[in-house]
């Protein structure tokens, strides 16, 4: 160990060059991961809070995402249910049905969802969205919608709209409703098209008095990747529904953002795997030297007796040392990295086009960067791990050396 | 002299073979060693007097012929076995380089009970005892490019006999010292000898060495031509 850390120190420049090819690919990911990290969990916040929750309990003929036919009858005993159950932090009941808003010669499809606004307003859902006028209170007969949709309809608050709901069963249903606030939506497609009515309101155009799905929200989720938590809670609950209902939880009711996660993990897969290889590579190539111009010494160490092992364990020990050294150091450089950046309020954008692109996926117009702890310990190990694996090569050829060749040999 | 026979050779070749080259090192080397005894092999360069000291250090195989030690085949042992035969039964002082950069001089005279697992406390104490017993204990915490070659040779052979193997080998350990270093050396070499009755087995060309050895053996062609003892 002494003798490992006194050839490290030997050849400075070397061990440099190793401990950065350590050091870098661990602080690159950590820092990479920083920025996916927050993606994923801003696309992931707004879609649970803003639209599907964490899960939500549903009738199993729901006969498509889009049926405007409420199907859940007895929604109060679901709420019931969950009262009971530990871990949940919200519920809600809803009503969502497509429906058609018009104003003047203007028209445009949209998707109401019926609210109880006492009871979604706390999680700062739409209610805190918005911009103009106020959110809907209790029984209200009015409408809170996008910003992107006043524009379309041209209209503002205190100005009226046509809902128009084509129902398969009852047939049509039209109501009046006032615009009594404008939201500023974190995606532009959701502006455009997702309306807050009061459940009252929804159910009167519907004209039926049943529900769409009792909207849940589990205690303490901190990502996309914290599924144990929404599975404890919905394990609880499987048992007590009645047949016709049943659980969807946000992977299937939200599958833009599990898709995007399906397609960011591979990406940034390859991409750990591109920079570990490289890493390794350069830890391979200076060991590999190292061990070329200790040619003499090692012979000499293999003269007197060490054992083949011993040779292989010796130059481990020198890579083992530098990659840790490495990693540790890559990871809080890349933590230290993510941490200044969000002291400073994360990177805004450059240029209002890409602010407004990155509105369409629903990521907001300044990045911000999270740390993951499990991902910047797994990065740092699996790099340890890489160098160590990549060490094998020379100290393996280190042990083959013969002796008497090997100290005859000169640089 | 004792008779108890620690090496003994039989009808031992060795030819190196590099691409098309055939090169004979030695041809028919036959002889017994004896412990306690303090030998030199003397010869002319090329005579292949490295050569043998490799076949009996376990370092190289020949390429007939036996070597017993202690009345053990060599050619029986895999190359772990090899190994550790080196580790526990021989002592090792080369012409130069014999110490390792990184390591100082206690480390170094240590090295060896370190391969061997000797506890920490216990291969410290036995390094510095032959550090003193051989003078350069203060030397003790130098790295080795610090200290003359002189000094070096010397830690080397306090590394080789602080193991108490069976024999030591030493090939040219005068050869990059003036006349009268190597004096010293050999008699040094010698005092350990009759001391502690260590076996050592050394090559030199010097033949001024010559006198302070018990027994000479000489090496031509790979051959032994003359065995005198004194
Ligand atoms: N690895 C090798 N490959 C090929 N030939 C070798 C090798 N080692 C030694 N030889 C040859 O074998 C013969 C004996 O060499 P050896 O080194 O044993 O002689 P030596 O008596 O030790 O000589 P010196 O006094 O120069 O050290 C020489 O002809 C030498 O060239
Ligand atoms: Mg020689």
């Amino acid at each position: 160990m002494k003798a490992a850390i006194r050839h490290l120190k030997r050849n400075r420049g070397r061990t440099i060059l190793t401990l950065l090819a350590v050091l870098i690919p661990v602080y690159f990911l950590v820092f990479m991961f920083g920025f996916s990290n927050s993606i994923v969990s801003d696309m992931f916040e707004t879609a649970t809070r803003i639209d599907t929750g964490h899960f939500q309990v549903r009738h199993i003929e729901r006969r498509g995402m889009g049926s405007a036919i409420p199907l859940m009858q007895d929604s109060e005993s679901v709420l019931a249910a969950l009262d009971e159950i530990d871990g949940v932090e919200w519920r809600t009941v809803r009503l969502d049905m497509p429906a058609l808003a018009s104003a003047a010669d203007r028209s445009q499809t949209i998707y109401i969802q019926g609210v109880v606004p006492e009871e979604i307003a706390p999680i700062s859902s739409i209610g805190d969205l918005v911009v103009e006028g106020t959110y809907l209170r209790n029984g209200q007969n009015g409408a809170v919608i996008g910003e992107e949709l006043a524009d379309l309809l041209n209209v503002g608050v205190g100005d009226e709209m046509a809902l128009l709901c084509a129902h398969p069963e009852t047939g049509l249903g039209v109501l009046k409703v006032p615009v009594v606030g404008i939201y500023q939506a974190p995606i532009s497609a959701m502006g455009r098209t997702i309306i807050h009515t009061t459940l009252t309101t929804a159910r009167q155009l519907a004209r039926s008095p049943a529900a769409t799905a009792v909207v849940v929200r589990v205690d303490d989720v901190e990502g996309p990747w914290d599924v144990g938590k929404i599975e404890a809670v919905t394990a609880q609950l499987t048992g007590s529904l009645p047949d016709e209902l049943e659980v969807l939880d946000w992977r299937e009711l939200a599958p833009q953002v599990s898709g995007y996660m399906r397609i960011l993990q591979p990406a940034m897969i390859i991409f750990a795997a591109v920079f570990f290889g490289l890493g390794a590579l350069v830890v391979l190539n200076t060991l590999y030297l190292s061990v070329m111009e200790r040619t003499r010494e090692l012979g000499l160490i293999i003269s007197l007796g060490a054992s083949r092992w011993r040779v292989i364990r010796m130059i481990l020990t020198e890579a083992g040392l530098i990659a840790v050294i490495g990693a540790v150091y890559g990871a809080l450089i890349g933590v230290a990295l993510v941490w200044i950046v969000e002291a400073f309020g994360g990177i805004p954008l450059p240029g209002a086009d890409l602010a407004d692109y990155m509105k369409v996926v629903g990521m907001s117009p300044v990045l911000h960067m999270m740390i993951s702890w499990p991902q910047v310990v797994v990065s740092a190990v699996t790099m340890v791990g890489v160098a160590i694996l990549a060490a094998w090569f020379p100290a393996y050829r280190a042990s083959k050396l013969e002796p008497v060749e090997a100290m005859r040999y000169v640089e | 002299m004792s008779n108890n026979a620690l090496i003994q050779t039989i009808d031992l070749h060795k030819t190196y073979k590099t691409e098309a080259i055939e090169t004979p090192a030695l041809n028919g080397v036959d002889f017994t060693l004896h412990e306690r005894e303090f030998t030199a092999v003397a010869g002319p360069s090329g005579s292949g007097k490295s050569t043998l000291l490799h076949l009996l250090g376990g370092l190289d195989r020949p390429t007939s012929g036996e070597i017993f030690l202690n009345g053990a085949a060599m050619s029986s042992l895999s190359k772990d076995q090899l190994s550790r035969l080196r580790l526990t039964r021989i002592g090792f002082v080369f012409q130069a380089y014999n110490l390792i950069p990184v390591l100082t001089v206690l480390e170094n005279t240590a090295f060896v009970m370190e391969l061997q697992g000797v506890v920490r406390r216990e291969r410290i104490r036995r390094a510095r005892a032959i550090l003193t017993e051989l003078g350069i204990e203060q030397y003790a915490d130098q790295f080795p490019n610090r200290i003359s070659g002189g000094e070096q040779q010397r830690v080397a052979v306090a590394r080789a006999v602080v193991t108490e193997p069976s024999i030591v080998l030493a090939d040219e350990p005068t050869a990059n010292l003036d006349s009268k270093t190597s004096h010293e050396l050999i008699g040094l070499m010698r005092r350990l000898n009759e001391d502690k009755g260590a076996t050592f087995l050394f090559a030199t060309h010097d033949r001024r060495l010559h006198d302070q050895v018990s027994r000479l053996l000489t090496l031509e062609d790979g051959r032994i031509t003359q065995d005198q003892c004194r």
